[in-house]
């Protein structure tokens, strides 16, 4: 089961992502964090820290490349595979595997392609797999999410983030992308604003999987730079999450 | 077959990756040591299973051991060179074991063992058992089989020595190996989805464009993925070995070009070179006024002394575009004894930048190294001369030979040429452009085409439309 999760920068797409990760986890299922967006703060959400990304090992194998350094015997479909397993941050609860800076100058139609493989396969290892895209639209052209089961889409509810939603929406729509479902979930909501926005929800024409009203503790978390993924199973944000994930898991049986 | 094996073993298997959290022990990798090699000798104990050192029983959840796999195999048929070839398997075939994960090759090993596989009883010698009865199962050829895993430090280290020297061995070998020597060749379109013209072919001599991928690889994506987007093409007929053309070549890039382009020279940047995808590491461009060829590569930033920049020049030629004068190649390319032969290879080489020069210094001529120069000797096609000039480069006989041959012709011709171009350089002109090959927009069904053009003006307008 794949699970994307989108959304314009700064909606608190992360907070999402490391909390479904935080609650798939404890299932006892092998988990898998995938951190696609180079400006987002995953490791950090999830806390821990990150030696290598997928970028370093492409640049790697690049540099490598050029500089003659592989023997002509090695494979190096079989390099990156290694090098891949190696960037994988492993901990008892989940594993993390982080994208990092999109590729430098040069062409990498092969290595991606030969990334692309890879990953594949590491990902059919998972029962769960979370990925936290990147903030545009870019992946969903890109079609690098196309075989996502669920899109979550989070918004805050800032009109732009509702436009950038409704894009999501329409663009997965126009690419003929089969998400199995689509959801959006309203964030950093105001308990005041909830009528008038769920209204305005209703005419873009996607369904919400629910709301996550503002949380003191969620500000206070990120001052002190504490990881979201402690926030304590009780608190109002978790509750919300949960609630959301399984609407999400149990679409079937609706 | 494997009833005393206590996991499945299938290829379903293949990709099985163990979690940290789902893993008793892990093997080599790179916290660790090992190594693994196959070898043909002379008499070997045919289903001799032995492991070295402590088995998994004797090891503790989460423990990292040394690990190393040696096997040796004999048959009528088997020769060294077909070593490497079933090493490669090990790979492969070990990933059949459901609860043992191995990636990589050589002594890059990193192999796990899941607590499932553990619990179900799995020890290191059903592994050997295992790799025993495949291998006979996949090459007929191998007549008895013995399989040693050695988890002990001191044995591991050891073996780590003569596997590395059979390596080296190997590799040597590998380097040697050329476009003779082998029945088939490569095409790769995976550059496709934006030069959907570009097809590269891949031959011992020659890594794709790009540099990511060298025949070896190719080999190995092929077998994996037949359907995929590297290809075999059967070598077929020589057309030109200097050139590198070769029929089945011309016939595979016509069909993959959706025949924009249906001949293709490997070795050459002249008539018919290699087309371009928009990935290689490296440009090589003709020098038509001192005829000899220039090379800049991706990661020099200042101008040629075409006076453009590495980036202008890929954007005159990418694109699955042949154009004759120019062509893109990888860095590896410029290691090989093959290297623009049919141009004459270094020795038609004038200019490089410093960086690349020193990258593959190694691999070039010892008699060119000084007769080369770099952005610190010149940066124009005048200093280009002088430096060249004063190191007697052999593409200066080049241009005595080709400046006799036209001064033949100049006197075959008599007089009227002579008059015009006496008047052509009474006046003063700069140069607007030079390309080895120019299309004219025309009307009426007519391409008017400049083949080493070079285009002067008196007075050169640039107006803002």
């Amino acid at each position: 089961m794949i699970i994307a999760v989108s959304g314009k920068g700064g909606t608190g797409k992360t907070m999402v992502s490391s909390t479904l990760v935080k609650l798939l986890s404890t299932t006892g299922k092998d988990v898998l964090a995938i951190d696609a967006d180079p400006d987002s703060n995953l490791p950090e959400a999830l806390g821990v820290l990150v030696d290598k990304t997928v970028g370093d090992v492409r640049e790697e194998l690049k540099k490598d490349t050029a500089a003659g350094n592989i023997p002509p015997g090695a494979n190096k479909w079989d390099i990156l595979d290694y090098k891949i397993m190696e960037s994988v941050i492993e901990t008892p609860e989940f594993d993390l595997l982080v994208m990092g800076r999109p590729e430098g100058s040069g062409c990498y139609c092969a290595v991606n392609n030969m990334l692309r493989k890879i990953i594949e396969t590491l990902s059919s290892n998972y029962d769960y797999i979370i990925i936290d895209t990147e903030a545009g639209l870019e992946h969903l052209s890109r079609r690098t999410t196309h075989n996502v089961d669920i899109m979550l889409v989070v918004t805050d509810p800032s009109h732009r983030g509702i436009l950038t939603a409704d894009r999501i929406g329409e663009l997965a729509q126009e690419l003929e992308i089969n998400f199995k479902k689509l959801y959006l979930i309203l964030n950093r909501l105001k308990r005041e604003d909830e009528e008038d926005l769920k209204r305005k929800i209703s005419q873009i024409g996607l369904e919400l999987a629910g709301v996550i009203y503002e949380d003191p503790l969620i500000s206070e978390f990120d001052m002190a730079g504490k990881p979201l993924i402690n926030l304590p199973d009780d608190s109002d944000p978790v509750i919300a999450v949960r609630r959301i994930l399984s609407k999400a898991l149990n679409f079937n049986e609706e | 077959m494997f009833e005393d094996i206590p996991v499945d073993v299938s290829p379903m298997y293949e990709g099985e990756r163990i979690r940290s959290a789902n893993m008793f022990v892990e093997l080599a990798g790179p916290k660790s040591i090992g190594a693994e090699l196959v070898q043909v000798e002379d008499d070997v104990e045919d289903g001799k299973i032995q492991v070295i050192g402590p088995e998994l029983t004797e090891m503790n959840q989460g423990d990292i051991f040394p690990f190393a796999i040696n096997i040796q195999i004999q048959g009528e048929k088997l020769e060294k060179e077909l070593e490497g070839v079933i090493e490669r398997r090990i790979h492969e075939l070990c990933n059949y074991v459901k609860g043992f994960m191995h990636l990589n090759q050589r002594d890059q090993i990193w192999c796990r063992v899941s607590t499932e596989a553990l619990e179900a009883g799995f020890k290191l010698e059903h592994l050997a058992k295992s790799l025993s009865i495949l291998f006979k199962e996949e090459f007929p050829i191998i007549e008895n089989i013995a399989v040693t895993i050695l988890t002990n430090k001191e044995e591991v280290e050891s073996f780590l020595e003569l596997a590395k020297d059979q390596y080296t061995k190997r590799d040597a070998r590998a380097r040697e190996l050329s476009d003779e020597d082998v029945d088939v060749f490569y095409g790769c379109l995976m550059c496709q989805s934006f030069a959907p013209s570009h097809m590269c072919v891949v031959t011992p001599d020659r890594t794709a464009l790009c540099g990511a991928i060298n025949w070896f690889d190719c080999r190995a994506a092929a077998k994996m993925d037949p359907d995929g987007p590297i290809f075999e093409i059967e070598k077929g007929d020589v057309i030109d070995a200097e050139k590198g053309e070769y029929s089945t070549v011309n016939e595979a890039i016509a069909e993959h070009s959706q025949g924009t382009t249906d001949r293709v020279y490997i070795h050459s940047v002249f008539e018919y070179p290699h087309t371009s995808c928009g990935c290689f590491e490296a440009v090589a461009f003709y020098i038509p006024e001192l005829d000899g060829i220039g090379i800049v590569d991706r990661d020099f930033r200042g101008e040629t002394p075409l006076g453009i920049p590495f980036s202008a020049m890929a954007g005159q030629c990418s694109g699955g575009k042949q154009v004759e004068g120019f062509t893109g190649l990888s860095l590896e390319y410029m290691r090989s004894p093959k290297f623009l032969q049919a141009d004459g290879g270094y020795g038609r080489v004038i200019w490089m930048p410093k960086a690349m020069k020193d990258s593959v210094l190694k691999f070039m001529p010892e008699e060119m190294r000084d007769k080369i120069p770099t952005e610190e000797d010149a940066t124009t096609i005048n200093e280009i001369k002088d430096f060249i000039t004063k190191h007697q480069h052999p593409v200066l006989e080049l241009i005595k030979e080709s400046e006799t041959e036209s001064a033949k012709e100049d006197i075959e011709k008599e007089t009227p040429r002579e008059t015009e171009e006496t008047e052509y350089e009474s006046i003063p002109s700069i140069p607007v452009t030079m390309a080895p090959e120019i299309s004219m927009p025309a009307a009426g069904g007519v391409k008017i085409i400049f083949k080493n053009a070079k285009i002067y003006a008196e007075k050169v307008i640039i107006k803002r439309k």
